[in-house]
């Protein structure tokens, strides 16, 4: 299963495997990673599920749309590699992923 | 087999209705029980079906298709089977619902609503900075009615000088009398009270979300690229200002009086701000001011091995199931230390609280003003009131002495 790493922004690490399909929002509410809300479910609606992207990363985990990049423009502290967890869908390629979470989502 | 007020596993009969106010002055021992002995509830007497555990509300609340907002959100609205106006989404499915959700999910983001902290906190300091020295407070006469209202009117562009007029309208249309399901009007929904203002913004456009409403182009539920009609735009509008009023008006009342009772905790949070949105986050979870939400069931569906049959009502109890002690240990605890779970106080998935970015900076900064003027209070509990409203669950009056 891929392995997905979540680094809180007080450094905490949360590794958990992942089964292909769900949303890297799904696994973190899923698995007690606090720090993502989530609170839309993942209809990309409510920009509390910002993560950053580690940089060797940013390129392999899928194209935002529209609708993303839209409201990544109102999450808190946007960075470059800011994305909308809920619109990354965990596969096998991501394997080893990491990304870390932002000082508060809201 | 039926739980409705048959004796549960406890030996009493288990009742519970949404509208009866000595159940909710103090829900949480009887919603204990039903999570325990009927997780699956059904009321007889008004024929609607409950669930009360974490897991059961999320679920239900995650599955839009099953269980619907069509007919309303609230159990009073779905009886009386209602033609919901086009643009009142928040009573719509998808498509409509996510065609008209998309004009408005930019406008209450985390970042703008952050932005707004400046003019929140002047306004606080408006309604506080004369209290400092009397020795009394009330939470909601002095605070919870005016901040919300304002920030709201401000957001819609409405002149300060009529938002409370505008405020107290809403209001009056969400009001229940003690003990009674609310009486359904029509027109409580349908934009009264707003209607001058929306034709005096056409005529002069500002920097306002109501000259947004009026002007922005969106994607409809048929594919055409439109602006919305002045009927949707007045709908818009007056679900923004209702659904923004009394809800983050309560929870300033629950800040009070939970506060109250744990004076440790409240003067380790005034001597460490940081702690405040974590303090926030467990009031809203402890006495959410949306306690129930209501669905309508489209299919049958099995629900702790009963089928619930499509054409029922199902009751989400928001308020019990952010006290499981399945998801929470000593639930009925404030503990801002908890690093808590995500709690449902806002709902879950496409229904979830387009607000609730406001009500969390609302209510953060409102604390924050607090405790900077009165790091200590006790609540007057003969004198405070606890509002009839079957609509959102909180007080009326809570003064306080100030120390």
């Amino acid at each position: 299963m891929p392995r997905i790493t979540y680094i809180e922004y007080n450094g905490k690490e949360h590794v958990l495997d992942l089964a292909p399909g769900m949303s890297l929002m799904q696994g973190a509410v899923a698995n007690d990673v606090r720090g993502i809300i989530g609170e839309c479910g993942g209809a990309c609606s409510c920009a509390t599920c910002h993560v950053y992207v580690a940089p060797e990363w940013v390129d392999r985990v899928g194209a935002k749309s529209a609708n993303e990049e839209a409201l990544l423009e109102e999450v808190c502290d946007a960075q470059p590699n800011s994305r909308l967890s809920c619109q990354i869908q965990v596969t096998d390629a991501l394997d080893g992923l990491v990304v870390r979470l932002p000082a508060k989502q809201v | 087999m039926s739980n409705n007020s048959e004796a549960g596993p406890g030996g009493k009969a288990i009742y519970w209705d949404s509208f009866n106010p000595e159940i909710s002055a103090n829900p949480y021992s009887l919603y204990k029980r039903l999570r325990d002995e009927a997780p699956l509830y059904y009321n007889k007497e008004h024929d609607f079906y409950a669930v009360s555990r974490f897991a059961d509300v999320e679920r239900c609340l995650a599955d839009h298709q099953s269980f619907s907002s069509a007919r309303g959100d609230i159990f009073e609205i779905i009886k009386a089977n209602i033609d919901v106006p086009p643009g009142m989404f928040i009573w719509e499915d998808p498509p409509e619902h996510t065609a008209y959700r998309a004009v408005v999910s930019r406008v209450f983001t985390p970042r703008r609503m952050n932005d707004l902290a400046g003019k929140i906190r002047a306004y606080c300091a408006s309604c506080l900075d004369p209290l400092v020295g009397t020795g009394r407070i009330d939470f909601i006469a002095d605070l919870g009615a005016k901040l919300p209202g304002g920030v709201i009117g401000m957001l819609l562009g409405i002149p300060e000088q009529d938002r409370d007029i505008v405020r107290e309208r809403v209001e009056a249309s969400l009001r229940t009398e003690a003990g009674q399901p609310m009486s359904v009007d029509q027109t409580s929904f349908q934009g009264e009270g707003f209607e001058e203002y929306i034709d005096w913004r056409v005529k002069n456009p500002s920097s306002d979300l109501m000259t947004e409403l009026l002007g922005v182009e969106f994607q409809d539920a048929t594919g055409t690229r439109r602006k919305l009609t002045r009927e949707e735009v007045l709908i818009f509008v007056n679900v923004i200002a209702g659904a923004g009023n009394e809800t983050t008006n309560r929870l300033i009342g629950w800040i009070g009086r939970v506060l109250s009772d744990y004076p440790e905790q409240r003067r380790e949070i005034a001597a460490n701000s940081a702690l405040i949105p974590a303090a926030i986050e467990e009031i809203l979870r402890l006495d959410p001011p949306s306690n129930q939400v209501a669905r309508y069931v489209t299919r049958d569906v099995e629900i702790h091995g009963q089928t619930v049959a499509a054409g029922s009502v199902l009751q989400c109890l928001i308020a019990a199931a952010n006290r499981d002690e399945r998801r929470y240990s000593d639930p009925d605890r404030f503990d801002v230390h908890r690093e808590a779970a995500p709690h449902l106080a806002f709902g879950r998935g496409i229904h979830a609280c387009l607000g609730s970015a406001l009500a969390r900076v609302e209510g953060r900064i409102a604390l924050e003003e607090i405790l900077k003027r009165f790091p200590d209070w006790t609540v007057d509990l003969e004198n405070a009131r606890m509002s009839p409203s079957s609509s959102t669950r909180g007080w009326d009056a809570v003064p306080a002495f100030t120390h």
